[in-house]
């Protein structure tokens, strides 16, 4: 099943609500980002947020492998490394498609009733851990599947955003190959949730905070 | 209007809901092309249930709330039981394919003024084609109007042949566009296969009333736990990713 599984994790096809989300591109383009600058915009996202978020994916799901499993403590660490509240509510809101995804497969799974009892709602690296444990996939797994995702969602809505040819997003995800190795390997270093990397980006916080008083949006962070 | 329990039920699939501990409102989707009259049916539901049930509105808009401050400017439902979902792609995606971001505007209504009787949720304008999930919406009405041209009943699509109501809107412009309403009911009704089919203006008081008794009728077959969920069908093939 692990092998599907972690394939399903980065399938932009999963009905999670994923599509609301341009993992930053949008609030990027209003403030100017032309669309020769994307390899560039992937390249920062491999080197601040996604490091981040694998890495707190990866802590909730090793938090989902304990009894009893808390998720408290990298639900906190997360939340106090995504200073703009637009990101944060953008997070809880996919994350709630995750979490409804892993209460249908798996209601009773420990790791999902445990998920119930987070508030505020949990972030989508948590919500991912926990869907993890459900699914049986790696740390690894989990990981790659955070950064992939990442890159396709930017790559995705750029066709939306800064329309061209939808081959040369291919190339772009393919060329981000070695910073998101490098992000995965960072995310799976982190030994707990007091390490969690602060990989703050202040421009694409700056930009999500304007994103959120826009009028006319196609999606919401 | 036939009455629709006559028509087989098909099977119920477990999966379409999460378990219920309590019987949760009726989820009730209106569905239809662009400018037939969505918005305004769900301000006359709302103007004729509000009294006697408790309510709340989902909008869907591609990226605007404006069918929600519509709602909220006809002061028919208190303005904080009308959310709006921004859908950002093809309005079909949030009613169908993915339906996360619906299902938590719903779920938030409910836990904000619930027990809660009945929650419409009105679909962005999208074609022919565009049906909501039964994972979304336990019953939907499928809005056409008169001044979209005579024909249209006859051309189907699913929501046309398989919405648990198909309304034919604004028969009061009938005689300025042309259109001969009771032979457009009577292609509906010859391709619905004895599906209700009504014809509708928020002019004519008798057909508003019968609207309302639809929805009343309804919510009394869903609270006995006889109304089954159906899909009217797939949209035609395509794709957003």
């Amino acid at each position: 099943m692990a092998s599907l599984a972690s394939l399903l994790l980065g399938d932009g096809r999963l009905p999670v609500g994923a599509y609301t989300y341009s993992a930053g591109l949008e609030p990027a383009v209003a403030a100017g980002l032309t669309r020769d600058r994307i390899p560039a915009l992937l390249r920062a996202r491999l080197h601040t947020t996604a490091v981040t978020e694998a890495a707190a994916a990866v802590l909730a799901l090793r938090a989902a492998g304990q009894d009893p499993a808390d998720y408290g403590p990298v639900q906190h660490a997360l939340t106090a490394r995504t200073p703009a509240a637009p990101q944060r509510e953008a997070s809880a809101a996919l994350g709630r498609g995750v979490h409804r995804l892993a209460r249908r497969l798996a209601p009773d799974h420990p790791a999902v009733t445990a998920l119930a009892a987070l508030r505020p709602r949990p972030l989508r690296p948590v919500a991912l851990g926990a869907l993890g444990a459900v699914l049986k996939v790696s740390e690894e797994e989990l990981a790659h599947a955070v950064v992939y995702d990442e890159l396709q969602t930017i790559a995705s809505a750029a066709l939306k955003l800064l329309p061209g040819d939808p081959l040369d997003s291919v190339a772009w995800i393919l060329a981000a190959e070695p910073d998101a190795a490098r992000a995965v390997t960072a995310a799976l270093a982190v030994p707990g949730p007091d390490r969690l990397p602060a990989r703050t980006a202040p421009l694409t916080e700056q930009w999500a905070l304007e994103h959120a008083r826009r009028e006319r949006r196609l999606f919401l962070a | 209007m036939p009455d629709n329990d006559t028509t087989p039920a098909p099977q119920p699939n477990p999966h379409f809901h999460e378990p219920l501990n309590q019987p949760r409102a009726l989820r009730l989707g209106v569905a239809g092309p662009v400018g037939t009259g969505k918005s305004s049916i769900l301000a006359t539901l709302c103007r004729e249930l509000a009294g006697e049930l408790s309510m709340a509105v989902v909008t869907n808009d591609i990226y605007t709330d404006e069918d929600a401050r519509f709602l909220r400017s006809a002061g028919v439902l208190p303005t904080e039981r009308i959310r709006a979902v921004e859908t950002g792609a093809c309005p079909h995606t949030a009613i169908r394919d993915d339906v996360s971001a619906n299902l938590d505007a719903v779920e938030d209504l409910e836990e904000a003024y619930g027990p809660l009787d009945l929650v419409l949720i009105e679909s962005g304008g999208d074609n022919l084609t565009a049906t909501f999930s039964p994972a979304l919406a336990d019953a939907q009405l499928f809005c056409i109007d008169v001044a979209g041209g005579g024909d249209v009943a006859r051309k189907g699509g699913p929501g046309i042949t398989g919405a648990d109501l198909l309304i034919i809107n604004k028969t009061d412009l009938a005689p300025y566009v042309e259109v001969d309403v009771a032979a457009m009911v009577a292609d509906a009704e010859a391709a619905r296969g004895g599906l209700p089919v009504l014809a509708l203006s928020r002019k004519d008081p008798a057909s508003v009333a019968e609207l309302a008794d639809w929805v009343r009728a309804l919510l009394a077959r869903h609270r006995a736990g006889s109304h089954v969920p159906t899909d009217p069908g797939p949209m035609a093939p395509h794709s957003h990713s």
